[in-house]
Order: C-alpha cells, then structure tokens, then sequence
C-alpha cells in the first residue's frame, strides 16, 4: 500500500494529461491524502537544513530536489518500518521496539547505521530522560489508575527501609514499582510475558518480571521511558532542588500523563507519599 | 534552541519541549510508521501496531544519516553535470547508481514522469 501515498502526487503532477481511468483511480485516492499532505512528508526546513550541513556553501538546491528527498526520507521510514513490523509478526508482538528498527535496517542494507544509531539511543537513554519523558507522553499506553498490584506496598517498604542508607537507591527503587505497574497495563489477559529475569539495577535483588531484551534491559520501553523520565526528575529534586531546566521538561510530561500520576506530583517534595497513596 | 543545537543538544541539557535534541519530529515520524505498519498489520492479523515510543527517536537520527548520505551522492552527480545547483536529476542518478537505494527507484522515477508528463506507476517499490 506504499504505493497508493504516491499516486495522489503523480496525478497532481500529470493533471488533464492522466487517463479517465487513472484519474478516477487517482481522484478517489486524493482527498485523504491531500488532507494529511503535510503530515506524509518530513518538515522540508529540517530537511534542507540536513542538507546544508553536508554540501559546500555555494552549493544550491532546487525546489524539486528538495521535495525528492522529501518524498525518499518518507519512503525510507516506510520501507524499514515494513520490515520491522514483519519481524514483529513472526514473534507474535504488537509493539515495534528500537531494536526491531536497528535490526530491520541491519537486514535491508544500511549496516553502517546500525552502530552510531545504537550508540545514539544508548546515548538517549542516558542523558535525555527528560526529553525522552517528554517525547514519550503522546505515545504512552494508558495505565490503569484503579489497578493496585499486589507488589506495590514491598516496594513502599523497601523504600523506607534503605531511606536513611542513601538517596541514589530509590531511583532504581521506582523504576521497579513503575515497571511492574505497566507490566500489568501491559500484558493483562493478552499475551504471554517475557520471561522474568533479576534485574540489572545494582543493589536490588528482588525478581523482576520482564527479562532482558536482545539488548538492553529495558523491555518495551514506551511507558516505562516516560516513567523514568519523572522518577529520574522527582529523584533529582529531592537532592538537587537547582535542576530547574529538568524539572520544567518533567513537569511538562507529567501533565501529558494520566491521572495515576498526579499523586506523586503533589507529594514530589516528599518522597515517602507517592506509594502511601498507592 | 532546536535549530540552533543540532547536535550539541545530545551532551548538555538543551531540550525544547517538542523535538528535544532531535533534528526531526518525532510525531511526525510516528504517523508515517504508523500508516506504514498500520496497513501491514491490519491486511495480516486485523489487529492495531504499536509503536514503542523509542523507535522514532532512532528514526530521527537515522534519517539524518539517510538524507546526507543522499545529498552527498547527488552532490557527486551534480558536480559531474559541472553545475552549482541540486536538481531532481541528480537525485534521481544517485538512487540509480547506489543498490542500497533500489527501493527508491520508484519514487525519483514517479516524480520524473510528472514532470514529463508520461509514463505510469507500478507498485513494486512498494513491496
């Protein structure tokens, strides 16, 4: 179906000169499209300043090559998010992962790739929990707000056990309570979960339902990213009260969040409230 | 913040609320995933395919790869022609002459017989 988000431009382009039938064809296809022309192609701006980056300053660019590349950058994602998505079916997943990206592109030719684009989202995953919180939010599954696991209270007390030891372990702390609530989010009633792993976090030995991925230990990182993004902020705050930048990417993405969250909002200040609450 | 950082974004903490460090939008990549995938999966199994929320970070960055490995290459053509200027042509000769790109034949070929205003459209580039 690739080709059918081409069609509407080449019958734009042929006009009066396209046959009756292939004008029809063409003309039924057109009106969806054309509505989300802007949304099919990659923000030409962007674009030309990539290009620019890598051509000489008295290199000029013509309009229709600029729209060329537009339409191969659109045709580029289509044709690795196809090969992705098989992959995806062969395992019975419904989530295409970063990894299922990098593997694809691994398959149809683009080795080169793979490398700094594995170190870009180890990268990502490091530095940029804040944009990554941020970026994520759109896409983050719904959790259940209702939903009380029947974990959630060792982890409270887990907390409040090692609190006098050192702060820098409640982090990881939340990553697990966070994880195992969208675990249920996640796989409740439909299929079947990775296989449970202990987790890599230094200092926690307590099992953890979703193993290891083919690279990294964060399975299915959507939701979770988000979470980290905030447990990453609301960890900081505590003991870096001057991380002002952080805390506005943060709170932003909380905002965008469901209403599960907005406990831990309010009791960002004081870390023991958000699991009381739950 | 955005345009002016491309990259140092990445190391510091610059990040604008809607694209962060990254060159390209994220929900934009999305939504092309999401028709690409979205049709696929509901001519196979009828059902819905997520995107997890770091595969368009990792587009991001690699359509950036993709766009200067292409502009160089029309670049190259351009400068055979002993010319200044990009055209259509040299992207289109660019594609031609690199296998890594057959799957773009399609496209630089659909938009040359636009502009001459003959030939049809076959849909094998597609699959």
């Amino acid at each position: 179906m690739d080709s059918s988000s081409f069609l509407p431009a080449a019958g734009a382009e042929n006009g009066s000169a396209a046959g009756g039938a292939n004008n029809g064809g063409a003309a039924q296809q057109h009106a969806a499209p054309a509505i989300r022309e802007q949304d099919r192609l990659m923000p030409i701006a962007n674009v030309i300043r990539i290009m620019r980056r890598v051509l000489p300053a008295h290199a000029k660019i013509s309009d229709d090559a600029k729209e060329t590349i537009q339409e191969c950058v659109s045709e580029y994602i289509s044709f690795i998010t196809g090969e992705a998505n098989e992959r995806c079916q062969r395992e019975q997943r419904k989530t295409i992962t970063a990894e299922d990206v990098l593997w694809a592109m691994s398959r149809l030719g683009f080795d080169d790739y793979v490398e700094p684009l594995g170190a870009y989202l180890h990268r990502y995953r490091e530095f940029e929990g804040d944009a990554r919180g941020v970026g994520l939010v759109p896409g983050a599954a719904p959790s259940r707000g209702g939903d009380h696991h029947p974990h959630s209270m060792s982890p409270a007390a887990m907390l409040k056990s090692r609190g006098p030891v050192s702060g820098a372990a409640m982090l990881p702390h939340h990553h697990h309570h966070h994880d195992m609530q969208m675990h249920a989010a996640m796989y409740g009633g439909t299929a079947v979960p990775p296989p449970a792993g202990p987790p890599h976090h230094g200092g926690f030995l307590m099992p953890h339902p979703q193993g290891s991925s083919h690279y990294l230990p964060y399975a299915y990182e959507p939701t979770y990213g988000g979470e980290h993004a905030m447990a990453a902020y609301y960890g900081g705050a505590a003991y870096a009260p001057g991380n002002g930048g952080s805390g506005d990417g943060s709170g932003s993405g909380g905002g965008g969040g469901s209403a599960s969250h907005t406990p831990q909002g309010s009791g960002g200040l004081e870390h023991p409230h958000p699991f009381a609450y739950k | 913040m955005r345009q002016a950082r491309p990259y140092s974004g990445i190391f510091c903490g610059g990040v604008s609320a809607r694209t962060g460090p990254h060159a390209l939008p994220l929900a934009r990549i999305k939504k092309i995933m999401k028709r690409s995938a979205g049709e696929a999966a509901a001519a196979a199994d009828g059902g819905a395919r997520m995107i997890s929320g770091e595969a368009p970070v990792v587009f991001s960055k690699a359509c950036e790869l993709f766009v200067a490995e292409l502009t160089r290459r029309a670049w190259a053509a351009t400068l055979d022609g002993k010319r200044r200027t990009v055209h259509r042509e040299d992207v289109a000769t660019a594609v031609h002459n690199t296998d890594l790109f057959d799957f773009l034949v399609d496209v630089v070929t659909a938009d040359t017989a636009g502009g001459t205003g003959g030939g049809g459209h076959d849909g094998n580039g597609a699959l």
